[in-house]
């Protein structure tokens, strides 16, 4: 018995060592984890160290104790240590089969699981009183709770899916004239590849970082449009979509779908100028059933804006967030034949 | 002037400051500096003058780069303000140009330190367009430390009235004493009442509700001026995540003190820092940190977090109309976050609902600045009546005194809610031409009330008409010509605060379908809408809400009293059964019937 109490002590010393002080000070604060000394690689040294006392102290745990710390290494390491976190429904999934190896573990041969019977028969049949008395009105009492619990009413907002960027119509009328929006280009956009910097070889993803723009007497005309479309987004934009451009404007938070984030991989850079067109000019009584049109707090912006001052607030959420807008080359466009 | 050329031709200014090595001064510096790492403690202890921070000329460069990136649209090519996104916001972006910066650790009137605008830029100014550039918030660190130093560097090289150079700018940084109840972030509660009591008698004593209104809604005086002459007004305490000295932290009493140490410059705020003792300061910040409501706040957002459900509270008997009833009480604080007081006589589960309001700027006359930026709303229904109530409070710290504009809060449910298929709404606006939106809409006019006169202590009697309004789109509102019956119960304005009671029976006759007919136990769309009188608001001008849900909750199905003792009685009657099958198998196995 002394030996499952010492086994005990030094699970619940090392635990809190691992867990309070490397886990949450060091492992959870580190800027960049290391190919060797990354959060897993600490929680194999937790796992060896629960390993290594019972084999040095030679303490020889039973089995059901055993069981029980190999299950809740395993829902530890789902719940904290895995990253990124996974949903819950996943959670349960792996525990599951956590479980049902732990159970293997233990009725591996008919020895081990005999002995791990053994303290549950015990309760069961009374043999330990004190546990059979807790057990016996604590689970009965457990059950009438969450009966009780199930059986209240409890309302939730109901969750709405949502499709975040629908397939843009063929063409769109915009102040009285038709777009096609295959092939549209930004007028503004003088240059393709954004080589508006002699930055580095190779392309520079953020165009103006490393050199003043507004100080390049070649790129005035383009930073002429530019600038003009700031001012434009920070008269108007700004309130949802953020100073910024990260959706986290001063009204951003009343609104349910949220802005558009186009700091976000997801947005801006993987649409084209084209698609941006039509939702700018048409906002989002524009959109389609399955994008909630009735309430998205996007203007129609035709109804404010002219189509050259549309083009360059595009233009001008490209140059400050460093995307590219996609485009689609002559090869992929003829199906990919070369 | 062209924006291009402005730019050009500032910086070309910019280059010509830059080239203006004066040796001199340098030295100067140096030695100072030197002489103030010396004799540090002393000055600390001693609160000894001391130079403001000097301009790190090295880092100008970096700095412009970023300002004329990143600050540029809202404060402007020579940071006086101006920027294009300026004359549409509310507070107006700080104008640089005569060194006047409200949240510093210095003396009223004086320069900041360089960690004062660091602490600024990174943290932003909650409750302003001013984001935090170095939080770590959703999208990132936007610029790291140096870069802030930089942009702070260069923001300080745009001061043209003042020189930090100068001998005559000599700062003293102040000594706020630390917090003495040690209470932590993020919720700092735990403050004895005998403190809070004696911080209200230090509010009482300065006459601090002159500005800040007698429950602290900022509903004093609305007469003040800033010192470039722009409308401002006082804090509304009851709403700290608000607080542009906050930094992100709004619950800390330390920004308080801070302020009230130092005074806001540029604003009618001044400083008490000869007037109330440090420890009373501190006394008085627990005052003020007690009044506003302990909510989860949105780490993005810096405001509390929204509730897009409203949940009607069941009542069988008839629903009071007084606002002090038990039924309609329900402290702000989250419970989850403050536990109910002791002796808690309102309903189970009962609470305040927060609906944030943002300007309505997507259609026609667009409302940039909107004074409510959310409302406080609650219900309950009544099964005997067969009628819904909707308490909706909101602060305001001033209202109409012209009967042309009237205040006015409204809610908007689907005018055909039937007819809508799944999640399908109605358009937020005013709805749109094939789905209407009902609204119950309450123009009101304050009794006997002149904004500029001191506030009655009792409050006020609210002159209130309601209008029933179909909308097919933003300009195709209407009035009803059959209204389904909408009343409010009974209203209120007391210390900068409006209550307003809406009842309706849950349906209609609804002769021309223009009326919402409300099922019990559904999901029903809900949305809000706020106009401010005193700015003139009215029609699409207002401060509007997103599309919400409300609830009406049922009663409590009576298998709630039985179900969970037959269940515990059964469960327990299987713990029997399995101890007689193990007591027996080992018996069996003892005879040795079974291996």
């Amino acid at each position: 018995m002394n030996k499952v109490v010492t086994g005990l002590i030094l699970y619940l010393v090392g635990f809190a060592v691992f867990h309070f002080g490397l886990f949450e000070q060091v492992i959870l604060k580190m800027e960049e984890p290391g190919v060797l000394l990354n959060r897993y690689s600490y929680f194999l040294l937790f796992v060896a160290y629960c390993i290594g006392f019972n084999i040095i102290l030679k303490l020889k745990p039973p089995i059901a104790l055993n069981g029980l710390i190999v299950w809740l290494l395993g829902a530890y390491f789902y719940k904290v240590v895995l990253f990124p976190p996974i949903p819950w429904t996943l959670l349960i999934t792996y525990m599951m089969l956590w479980t049902i190896g732990t159970f293997l573990y233990i009725s591996q041969d008919p020895v081990t699981f005999a002995e791990f019977r053994k303290p549950i028969v015990k309760t069961v049949v009374g043999e330990y009183k004190v546990a059979q008395y807790v057990v016996f009105i604590a689970l009965p009492l457990l059950v009438g709770f969450a009966t009780y619990k199930s059986l209240e009413p409890s309302f939730a907002e109901p969750v709405e899916l949502r499709t975040v960027h629908p397939a843009p119509p063929a063409t769109t009328k915009v102040h009285g004239k038709s777009y096609t929006l295959e092939g549209l280009q930004n007028p503004f956009r003088i240059d393709e590849q954004d080589n508006y910097v002699d930055g580095g070889p190779g392309g520079n993803a953020l165009p103006v970082e490393g050199k003043f723009p507004f100080l390049d007497a070649d790129k005035v005309e383009y930073m002429k449009s530019v600038t003009e479309g700031g001012t434009i987004f920070f008269e108007n934009c700004h309130y949802c979509h953020g100073d910024q451009l990260n959706g986290l404007g001063m009204f951003s938070h009343v609104f349910n779908p949220t802005p558009a984030n186009f700091i976000d991989p997801g947005t801006i850079a993987m649409l084209r100028e084209s698609f941006l067109f039509w939702r700018v000019a048409k906002g989002g009584p524009g959109l389609p059933n399955e994008s909630t049109p009735w309430s998205s707090a996007m203007p129609p912006w035709e109804e404010h804006l002219k189509v050259e001052e549309i083009w360059k607030v595009i233009l001008f959420e490209y140059w400050y967030t460093g995307w590219h807008p996609r485009t689609f080359d002559e090869e992929s466009a003829s199906g990919g034949e070369e | 002037m062209n924006p291009i050329i402005s730019f050009l031709k500032y910086s070309h200014k910019e280059e010509d400051m830059l080239t203006e090595p004066i040796k001199t001064v340098r030295h100067f510096l140096i030695a100072l500096a030197v002489m103030l790492i010396v004799g540090l403690p002393s000055t600390l202890l001693a609160q000894e003058a001391q130079l403001p921070d000097q301009i790190q000329k090295d880092k100008l460069e970096l700095g412009k780069r970023i300002y004329f990136k990143r600050c540029v649209w809202c404060h402007g090519v020579e940071g006086g303000g101006d920027g294009p996104s300026a004359d549409r916001l509310f507070t107006r972006p700080r104008n640089f140009i005569q060194g006047t910066f409200k949240i510093r650790t210095t003396d009223s009137g004086e320069l900041p330190l360089d960690q004062n605008l660091i602490d600024t830029v990174t943290n932003g100014l909650p409750g302003s367009a001013m984001p935090a550039w170095g939080s770590g918030v959703m999208g990132g660190r936007v610029l790291s430390e140096d870069e802030i130093l930089a942009v702070v560097q260069f923001v300080k090289s745009l001061v043209q009235d003042r020189d930090f150079a100068d001998e005559d700018e000599e700062v003293y940084v102040q000594e706020f004493g630390s917090n003495p109840w040690g209470t932590s972030a993020p919720y700092h509660l735990g403050v004895p009442q005998e403190d809070i009591d004696a911080g209200k008698e230090v509010f009482l004593k300065n006459k601090c509700f002159e500005c800040h209104g007698g429950e602290g809604r900022g509903d004093g005086n609305p007469t003040m001026k800033d010192d470039w002459g722009f409308p401002i007004f006082a804090a509304d305490w009851q709403q700290c995540w608000n607080f542009r000295g906050s930094r992100r932290n709004p619950y800390d009493p330390f920004s308080i003190v801070r302020t009230v140490s130092t005074g806001l410059n540029g604003t009618p705020m001044p400083n008490f820092k000869d007037k109330i003792t440090v420890e009373d300061r501190w006394k008085l910040a627990a005052f003020v940190n007690s009044l506003c409501p302990r909510k989860k706040i949105d780490k993005n957002a810096n405001k509390p977090i929204n509730d897009f459900l409203v949940k009607s509270k069941f009542t069988k008997g008839p629903v009071s109309t007084d606002f002090n009833d038990p039924m309609w009480q329900a402290p702000d604080d989250d419970m989850k976050i403050k536990p109910r007081p002791d002796g808690y006589t309102g309903k189970k589960n009962q609470r305040w609902h927060y609906i944030a309001l943002a300007g309505q700027i997507t259609r026609g006359q667009r409302n940039f600045k909107p004074k409510v930026d959310n409302l406080w709303v609650m219900s309950n229904w009544s099964e005997e009546e067969q009628a819904v109530y909707y308490l909706v409070e909101y602060h305001n710290r001033f209202l109409s005194v012209d009967p042309a504009y009237p205040d006015a809060v409204a809610i908007q449910w689907p005018g055909q809610l039937e007819e809508l298929f799944g999640a399908e709404k109605p358009y937020f606006i005013y709805g749109d031409s094939k789905k209407p939106v009902d609204i119950w809409k309450a123009n009101f006019m304050v009794k006997d009330y002149k904004d500029t006169a001191a506030p009655n202590p009792n409050g006020y009697d609210i002159d209130v008409s309601v209008k029933e309004l179909v909308g097919h789109g933003f300009d195709a509102v209407s009035e009803k010509e059959t209204p389904g019956g909408v009343t409010v119960v009974n209203s209120k304005y007391h210390q900068g605060r409006v209550k307003i009671m809406f009842k309706r029976s849950l349906t209609t006759e609804n002769p021309d379908k223009t009326d919402v007919q409300i099922p019990v136990e559904s999901f029903i769309p809900i949305s809000f809408m706020q106009w401010t009188g005193w700015d003139k608001e009215h029609d699409e001008l207002m401060a509007i809400s997103t599309w919400c849900y409300t609830i009406l909750e049922p009663d409590n199905p009576a298998s709630m009293l039985y179900m969970p003792p037959i269940l515990g009685v059964a469960f327990f009657g299987f713990q029997m059964w399995l101890v007689w099958m193990t007591k027996r198998t080992r018996k069996m196995a003892a005879e040795g019937k079974v291996k």
